[in-house]
């Protein structure tokens, strides 16, 4: 397991640690050397000066004396001056050594402690300092943690594991020998008493928007100090579990609502392909009975029951696919299909001989990337559209390849009074019908489905603008490829 | 290797059929059009009566209803094809686009969406009894180092990332490991890919195969394992490390 945190303590441990900030070496005690200081200042003076009075007593009178006197003053001061520096620095060093610790442990280096030798006040002084960086440096690793334990967190974790990973991480952090979260009012995890030398219970509240909503209890060892400042850090701790739980209680509310969304989307989609399946079935029964019937007695009225079964079929097949598209359930197959023998094939399916039909392929035999079965409901619902909507007239169908775009266009025309300005703009959406023109038949869905198809399988339909002597036009746009072997 | 495979030319038995669907109409209305076509077909109401049949004789090819009561026609064709390989075809209201699509395609040689037209079918059943002679033993196919087919679920590994096929693709890609390193003529894919209905001619093969290799080849300009045959037809290799030599994965 990787864990920065040591490595960057075994680094420093490894560094020299006593290297410039000197130790306290005098073996004397401090009061020691303070009485010692006072007696030279004190005595060092009047020592000099009986010397001087017993050595000129033994010189007698002498003309000398004076000078001698005078030479012997000045050396004296010089030794005292001299002996009051030394000793003055021996004085303040074990303070600036104190000093520059202080000065260490503000900058944020708390690992190079003094080096204490002796047992004096100066010694104690250093102890209570050393103590202070540990503790400091104890509560930082504490609190660096607790971050990393906070970062680690994610909402999608859940509340249970979430749960268990907070106590764990609370007794690395805290060197507590066990720990448990208990959710729910704090008040029901009655308080433990202090007992001298047993292990030290410890607790905080988890809280969620002011509200309690549970507690951390635990056990410190016997010997282990718990300060004021070890309990912050702990409600601290607390306070952002709380936080945590409370993100990946809303998390899974939100996830156990999608996956319900999820299914009950699932669930309407198998209960549509059910119900589409099962009117296809009664649909393929009644137009193969009035097909066989029909092709033993030819009658008009047997072809139109086979038409209309056919055409219903059709408008069940595209309500499913409306869901589908919804959903985002249908993903169209990029197949290779001609487009001309699709677009006879489907007029023949829509069945109206009688009106006047033309197809000029001008595609130079380049096919389309298309989805067969989805490019019919398109091809049905637009010519079904200008059949429709045409009058009498006829409907022409232009099939064009764009090389340099590499693609095909369709072009569906009728020649019936057109689409109303008014109603191009709204022309492809749901359950639109052109206005109350078009009210009178389909489902509405017919050119949304084809839009909304056409987009889906990389290509776009649009209505062309208008044009004199035409209706309607609408182009059909599809990826295509040139047929080279 | 099956040669190139004509329309109703199925050696001299007519291909036995066993028609399921729940609905009797349907049924009598569909076997009869079968019948007519040549074909021997016997019916099931549902998958327990499609069973007691598999017991008595084994067809050539099922068409069945992915909807009935007691046993659907999905667990049917599930719980068949662990028994042996014949071929399926489903009867649904889903198509190709529909997201259910893939979970049919393992089990199903092809499906039919309904309403369907008879001539439609009837250009399936064909299609699928072409396929019979192709035999891809395994279900991954490992072509090279950067190449593996997983025909069933329609996928192909490239440089260790799936990529979809479409049915058709699929189609041809069986066919050609079913032969791997052999050539396969441009008409026998045309035969297998596509049923006699949908108009294809040999540029669909062309652009299928084109785009094909877009899809599987590194470098679709110098492709290593689909391979032209020019003016014949194409086929597939195995390259690389010498373990995926032709014979030993298919």
């Amino acid at each position: 397991m990787i864990d920065p945190q040591g490595d960057r303590r075994r680094d420093r441990e490894s560094e020299p640690s006593t290297e410039a900030f000197g130790t306290f070496g005098s073996r004397l005690a401090f009061r020691t050397r303070i009485t010692l200081a006072l007696v030279a200042a004190a005595v060092v003076p009047l020592a000099t000066f009986g010397i001087v009075l017993v050595a000129s007593g033994l010189l007698g009178t002498d003309t000398t004396l004076p000078r001698l006197l005078l030479f012997a003053i000045v050396v004296v001061i010089l030794l005292a001056v001299l002996a009051a520096y030394l000793l003055a620095a021996d004085l303040t060093r074990p303070l600036r050594v104190i000093a520059a610790a202080v000065d260490r442990v503000s900058a944020g280096n708390l690992d190079t402690p003094i080096e204490v030798a002796g047992e004096d006040e100066l010694a104690r002084l250093a102890e209570s300092h050393n103590r202070l960086a540990a503790d400091l440096e104890r509560r930082n690793r504490e609190l660096e943690r607790i971050l990393q334990a906070v970062e680690a967190s994610s909402p999608r974790d859940g509340v249970d594991w979430l749960v268990g990973r907070a106590a764990a991480d609370a007794r690395e952090a805290f060197g507590l020998i066990d720990s448990a979260i208990v959710l729910g009012d704090p008040a029901s995890v009655p308080a433990e008493e202090t007992i001298p030398g047993e292990p030290r219970p410890v607790r905080a509240e988890l809280r969620s928007g002011g509200e309690p909503i549970g507690v951390l209890v635990g056990h410190l060892p016997a010997t282990r100090r718990w300060e004021r400042a070890d309990q912050d850090l702990l409600e601290l701790f607390a306070r952002e579990v709380g936080v945590a739980l409370r993100n990946a209680e809303l998390f899974a509310r939100v996830e156990a609502q999608n996956v319900q969304l999820l299914e009950l989307d699932a669930a309407k989609d198998d209960f549509l392909r059910g119900v589409s399946h099962n009117l296809q079935t009664p649909l393929t029964s009644i137009r193969a009975y009035a097909e066989q019937l029909a092709a033993d007695h030819p009658d008009r009225r047997l072809e139109i029951i086979a038409e209309q079964a056919e055409r219903l079929s059709r408008m069940v097949r595209q309500l499913l696919t409306v869901t589908r598209l919804e959903s985002g359930s249908l993903r169209p197959a990029a197949e290779v299909v001609a487009l001309a023998p699709r677009v006879r094939r489907a007029w023949e399916a829509i069945a109206v001989q009688e009106r006047p039909f033309s197809l000029e392929d001008r595609s130079g035999g380049w096919l389309a990337i298309a989805d067969p079965d989805q490019l019919d409901q398109v091809l049905w619902a637009l010519l079904d559209n200008a059949v429709r909507h045409g009058g009498d007239g006829p409907v022409d169908v232009e099939i064009a390849a764009d090389e340099v775009a590499g693609r095909l266009r369709l072009t569906i025309t009728d020649h019936g009074p057109g689409v109303p300005e008014a109603d191009r703009a709204r022309l492809f959406g749901r359950f639109e019908r052109g206005g109350a023109r078009r009210a009178e038949d389909g489902s509405g869905l017919g050119l949304y489905v084809s839009r909304e198809l056409s987009r889906a399988m990389g290509g776009d339909l649009v209505l062309e603008p208008a044009a004199p002597g035409r209706g309607a036009a609408f182009s059909l746009y599809l990826p295509g490829e040139p047929p080279l072997e | 290797m099956l040669s190139g495979g004509t329309t109703g030319s199925y050696g001299t038995n007519s291909p036995r059929i066993l028609l399921v669907d729940d609905d009797p109409n349907l049924l009598v209305v569909l076997a009869e059009q079968l019948r007519e076509d040549g074909f021997e077909v016997t019916t099931a109401r549902d998958g327990t009566e499609a069973l007691r049949r598999l017991e008595a004789a084994w067809p050539d090819l099922l068409i069945v209803d992915m909807m009935m009561p007691r046993k659907d026609g999905l667990s049917l064709a599930r719980e068949i094809k662990e028994r042996a390989d014949l071929p399926i075809i489903v009867l649904s209201a889903i198509d190709a686009a529909d997201s259910k699509a893939n979970l049919l395609e393992e089990v199903a040689e092809d499906y039919v969406t309904k309403p369907y037209h008879y001539p439609e079918l009837r250009a399936r059943i064909h299609r699928v009894l072409r396929r019979l002679g192709d035999r891809v033993p395994r279900r991954s196919l490992v072509l090279g180092p950067a190449l593996t087919l997983e025909l069933h679920r329609r996928v192909a590994i490239v440089d260790g990332r799936p990529v979809g096929l479409t049915p058709t693709e699929s189609r041809l890609l069986y066919s050609l490991a079913a032969n791997l390193g052999n050539t396969v003529p441009t008409e026998t894919l045309l035969a297998r890919g596509w049923a006699e209905t949908e108009d294809a001619d040999p540029s669909y093969v062309w652009v299928t195969m084109r785009r094909l290799r877009q899809k599987l080849e590194r470098d679709p300009n110098h492709p290593v394992h689909l391979l032209t045959v020019r003016g014949i037809g194409y086929r597939l290799v195995a390259t690389g490390d010498g373990s995926a030599a032709p014979g030993t994965t298919g």
